[in-house]
């Protein structure tokens, strides 16, 4: 009986470790997304969101950093203020908007649907290309 | 044990099955009502879509983009309009169109939250869009990887025969989810009332389990690690007769291996032999340890083979005989002596056959031990005699009594001497012949107490009567250790009288020991007593019995008499055994005297004795000489 009992501590262990590790649909989406603007090069970003910020640094190659003029790219979520020449990735249509001169894309939630979204002529600006694989996702104007 | 378990077995697969059934059903409720429900709510969706449909056509005639482009009151009033459909259930409502690129972009949106901006690109994540737009017919979705949402409904908005846009409805997950929450707990319930069966089942055969155990501990010999008494006494409940062959085991002078070698010895060799036999049976056989050095082997029975049962009696005899034990460095030779019941089902239980074994196994010891011993017809429970345990009865209430043969000297017609002629008494008061109960008894206990007995009443009435007394015994008496050494004891008891005995013996039996019974009979002559040999001139009739057998007296046989006045032959026969005797200085009685005719020619023929029926029957009392021929 206790083996039973261990073995299944284990498994629920295992369990739970296993989801740990394993990244979810958007840790997934950030992970293509900074693999097809920085290839396998190691990214240092700047996060307005504490909670996003620790979601992102679980991606590899990824180091965060709390200058924006040290960091590659910027993840904005909630600033609308944000004066910087670094590329700006977004998380929500408004910002999008907001941004719209220099922010090179989002991702958002929409109706429980993910959305991408990519600015060429910004991308242009930044000198970044997305590839192939997520240039069905790049908008030509907004 | 076997029933219990299937019990258990067939318990556990209905409660599983009933469990599995009860599941199945729950979901298929489940699945059944979310059915009924998505119809219910999808031909709600379908008639909304159709109301959106008609008030977008009371607005919009050429191009739904470009007109709502232009209208942006237009677009907030009709935005206002979808924004009065949103329900708990119908999450999103809105109407998308397909740009030249294909993507999904809104035009109007009468979500309360998450609400898209006109002309805003949407990620609708599924082919069908594009086939709606294609086939301009409504289509379902159902938005399985989706957290939030349950079902899409897509009806194309259609102008002129083209497909101008689609009027898209999200249906809330919250519907199916309140379902699955309401049938959760039943699940759950089943899920625990199948838990909690499943660990009754376990302590109830982990119970089962100890029970066994304890009860299979109870039935093990610990010495010999075999099955005990206790043992047989259940597994004779559930023999069935017809399955098994019986064998009993007596290991041979195994008292003798305990007084030389100690009783460790003894114990040892109790283990090897159990072993040995374990070794040599197979799995369906049922070893037991039935007394000190006794085992019962049941050897379940094989159809093609019936002698199975002696092979196996035979080999085990074999192996240990040729087996050395070692002890402390002492070496030990065993034999084995064994008895075989061959048909279970010829006895009335299970107890007779064993008692038929056993009586098997006394007859191997008696001849020498070493040897299986069997009857192939089990015979005595076929002919209409007696039981043993009446005869017994009748020994132990005096019923067993003597008659009295006078056996006449031929010249003198006076009685010369008696023959005395066991007999019973039965309940009803009706004599019983040894015919009918000697073979019952034969090599048990009974006919030693019987003889016994009978020594008794002889040297009692010798006593009385001073009378000659002869009676009967086998030879297989003379050879057998209880009994003759019961002969021994009775005649020094009265060795005064001893000399008025004479010992008649059957010789019907074979004799393979003669130097023995030389010995015995020459020891039994020292008393007094005069050895006659019954039956002479039939059966086993041979003239070498006088080099082996110091005889005194020979009776003719009663066969030879009978037809002496009629046969030529058995005249001849008779007068040689006469002459024989007078040159051999031996005494002769003719038997089965039965007509005058007989005894004259039995006077002619010089023979000094006889008796039969024409001179005296047998009786109870001792007839005296006043009742001469």
């Amino acid at each position: 009986m206790k083996k039973l009992l261990l073995i299944l501590l284990l498994l629920l262990n295992v369990t739970v470790m296993a989801s740990a590790k394993g990244l979810s649909a958007e840790q997934k989406i950030y992970a293509s997304v900074l693999g097809a603007l920085y290839g396998e090069s190691r990214v240092k970003l700047w996060c307005d969101d504490e909670k996003k910020a620790e979601m992102l640094s679980l991606l590899n190659n990824i180091a965060l950093t709390k200058d924006k003029s040290d960091a590659d790219i910027l993840f904005v979520f909630h600033s609308l203020d944000l004066e910087s020449d670094k590329p700006k990735f977004v998380g929500s249509y408004a910002l999008l908007k907001h941004y719209k001169n220099d922010v090179i894309g989002g991702f958002y939630w929409q109706k429980g649907r993910p959305n991408l979204l990519f600015l060429r002529s910004n991308l242009k600006k930044q000198h970044l290309e997305v590839g192939a694989a997520l240039e069905k996702f790049v908008e030509d104007s907004f | 044990m076997k029933f219990i378990i299937k019990v258990y077995i067939a318990l556990f697969i209905t409660i599983l099955l009933s469990i599995v059934y009860l599941y199945k059903s729950l979901y298929q409720t489940e699945t059944s009502l979310n059915k009924n429900m998505e119809a219910l709510f999808v031909a709600q969706a379908r008639e909304i879509a159709s109301n959106i449909s008609q008030h977008l056509h009371s607005h919009i005639h050429h191009d739904a983009y470009l007109e709502l482009k232009a209208q942006p009151k237009l677009r907030e009033n009709m935005e206002h309009s979808l924004m009065t459909v949103i329900t708990d259930c119908y999450k999103y409502v809105y109407v998308l169109y397909r740009d030249k690129a294909g993507n999904y972009r809104f035009l109007l949106d009468g979500s309360k939250t998450d609400k898209g901006e006109f002309g805003e690109k949407f990620s609708v994540m599924s082919p069908k869009w594009d086939e709606v737009y294609k086939s301009q017919k409504s289509a379902i979705i159902y938005q399985d990887k989706l957290d939030t949402l349950w079902v899409t409904y897509l009806e194309p908005f259609i102008i002129d025969g083209r497909t101008e846009a689609i009027i898209a409805i999200d249906f809330s997950v919250g519907f199916p989810k309140n379902v699955k929450a309401a049938t959760e707990p039943m699940r759950d319930i089943l899920i625990y009332i199948f838990v909690l069966i499943g660990l009754l089942l376990l302590i109830l055969l982990y119970q089962t389990i100890l029970n066994y155990k304890t009860k299979k501990e109870s039935f093990i010999d610990p010495l010999t690690q075999v099955y005990n008494r206790h043992y047989l006494r259940e597994f004779l409940d559930s023999i069935n007769n017809d399955s098994y062959q019986l064998i009993m085991f007596d290991i041979d002078y195994f008292k003798k291996v305990n007084d030389h070698y100690g009783h460790d010895a003894g114990d040892y060799i109790l283990k090897e032999v159990a072993n040995l036999i374990k070794n040599e049976i197979r799995l369906d056989d049922v070893l037991v340890r039935f007394g000190g050095e006794e085992f019962l082997v049941f050897i379940k029975k094989e159809k093609k083979n019936a002698d199975v049962v002696i092979h196996i009696a035979e080999r085990i005899r074999y192996n240990l005989e040729k087996e050395e034990f070692s002890f402390n460095d002492m070496k030990i030779f065993l034999t084995l002596s064994a008895g075989i019941a061959l048909h279970l089902e010829h006895f009335t239980s299970i107890h007779e056959a064993i008692k038929h074994a056993d009586n098997m196994l006394y007859i191997a010891k008696r001849e020498g031990r070493n040897r299986v011993v069997y009857s192939k017809s089990d015979t005595y429970k076929h002919l209409n005699i007696r039981e043993i345990n009446d005869i017994k009865e009748a020994i132990e209430t005096d019923n067993l009594f003597c008659e009295f043969q006078p056996i006449y000297n031929v010249r003198s017609k006076k009685i010369a001497k008696y023959e005395a002629l066991v007999r019973l008494r039965d309940n009803d008061g009706g004599v019983v012949y040894p015919k009918e109960f000697l073979e019952t008894i034969a090599h048990t206990a009974v006919y030693r107490d019987m003889t016994k007995a009978i020594l008794n009443s002889v040297f009692e009435t010798i006593k009385q009567e001073s009378v000659y007394i002869s009676l009967n015994l086998n030879f297989s008496d003379i050879l057998d250790d209880n009994i003759f050494e019961l002969i021994i004891d009775e005649l020094t008891s009265h060795s005064s009288i001893a000399e008025w005995l004479t010992i008649e013996l059957l010789e019907y039996e074979p004799l393979d020991e003669n130097r023995i019974v030389k010995k015995r009979l020459e020891e039994i002559k020292r008393y007094g007593v005069k050895i006659a040999i019954d039956d002479f001139g039939s059966g086993y009739a041979n003239y070498d019995i006088f080099n082996f057998v110091p005889v005194d007296i020979i009776k003719i046989d009663a066969l030879l008499i009978k037809k002496i006045d009629k046969s030529e032959l058995s005249y001849s026969i008779v007068k040689s055994i006469a002459t024989l005797a007078k040159e051999l200085n031996v005494e002769v009685v003719a038997e089965f005297v039965a007509s005058k005719e007989i005894l004259d020619i039995i006077e002619e023929l010089d023979i000094t004795y006889a008796q039969g029926f024409y001179l005296a029957k047998p009786q109870e009392e001792i007839l005296h000489d006043d009742n001469t021929v």
